[in-house]
């Protein structure tokens, strides 16, 4: 009886993962004319904006601007002197996610670990390397949804900023 | 005779352990000495990016220990002045030392095989960490690693191994 509730708890947990926050921000690339903002995670690098934070990532008057509540940091175009592409894969549905996963350990028969091959996620990561007015080095990372990295990275070069990590990518990019 | 044997007994084993005896308490005083170095002094320290060599590394990870190490640093508040790389403002501080990090070795493990099999799959960063003066003597070298073992993207990496490098700058500074 009691496995069979705490089954009925995962199954119904399962279904409810596809409708968690993370999830549907996700998919963030709009239908319309003009481009929608990028709902992407903060993971570091952006001064006054804490880790993990979520927010929109935009191009625009020559800089690149990330978003996230009241929290806004600007990053001129023409300060960025490398940007470098990534993917890596991580777990999908965000805080929501992370604690279900957590409770679902003590499901019987380590079935809570069947939350880890279902919610996975591919995400890129856009790494840009910028120095302020004082010279100081600098580096925000970001997590995009997947395929996305690299047409924000095509929108900040044509804002102006240098593509430094163009050799490493292809380096990365052979086998 | 009984005692006198026994007393023989004792004498052998006391001239036995003695040279044990003082050889310990040697060796304890000779390591206490190493667990507790000279402490250093520097009111400002300059971050350099981490240096990578021929190790193939993805960028994410290197910037990423580099901005994590001066959080770090500048939450543990063991220097006055936490400055990045090539900031103009660190030209003016008489006692800097600058911290440089090499990499030697990198793998990057798999969450996914973290969390099912909580044996394989772990995320590890193989550094040496260097603390050198204004005039390029270098004051403190150590060896540190970061892991990933079982929870958490492979990116946590780097937070661990700030932690690990900031804990060695608290230790001696």
């Amino acid at each position: 009886m009691r496995y069979l509730l705490a089954s009925a708890i995962i199954v119904v947990i399962i279904a409810g993962v596809p409708t968690l926050p993370a999830q549907s921000l996700a998919a963030g690339s709009g239908t319309t004319g003009a481009p929608a903002p990028l709902m992407v995670r903060h993971i570091i690098g952006l001064e006054n904006i804490s880790s993990q934070k979520s927010g929109t990532l935009t191009v625009q008057n020559g800089a690149m601007q990330f978003s996230g509540g009241k929290s806004v940091a600007k990053v001129p175009a023409t300060a960025i002197d490398a940007i470098f592409v990534g993917t890596e894969t991580t777990q999908a549905g965000g805080k929501v996610a992370r604690v279900v996963k957590t409770a679902s350990m003590a499901a019987p028969y380590e079935s809570g670990k069947v939350f880890s091959l279902l919610m996975r996620t591919k995400v890129d990561i856009l790494t840009i390397s910028y120095r302020d007015t004082g010279g100081a080095l600098h580096a925000a990372i970001f997590a995009l949804p997947i395929g996305q990295a690299t047409d924000m990275r095509t929108q900040l070069v044509a804002a102006g900023a240098h593509e430094g990590g163009a050799q490493e990518l292809k380096e990365r990019a052979q086998p | 005779m009984k005692p006198r044997r026994a007393l023989k007994i004792f004498g052998v084993l006391a001239v036995l352990v003695s040279p044990l005896a003082m050889g310990q308490t040697g060796a304890t005083s000779q390591t206490g000495s190493q667990v507790k170095p000279q402490k250093l002094s520097a009111s400002a320290i300059q971050i350099e990016p981490i240096e990578v060599g021929d190790i193939s590394i993805p960028a994410e990870f290197r910037y990423a220990i580099y901005e994590r190490l001066i959080e770090r640093v500048r939450k543990d508040g063991t220097f006055q002045k936490v400055f990045r790389s090539g900031d103009h403002d660190a030209a003016n501080v008489a006692d800097l030392v600058t911290l440089r990090t090499t990499v030697g070795k990198f793998k990057e493990g798999s969450q996914l095989r973290r969390e099912l099999t909580t044996v394989s799959g772990g995320t590890t960063v193989d550094v040496t960490t260097t603390v050198a003066a204004r005039d390029g003597h270098v004051l403190l070298e150590s060896d540190l690693s970061g892991k990933v073992r079982f929870f958490g993207e492979n990116l946590g990496v780097t937070n661990d191994l700030a932690k690990r490098i900031a804990k060695l700058l608290q230790q001696r500074f």
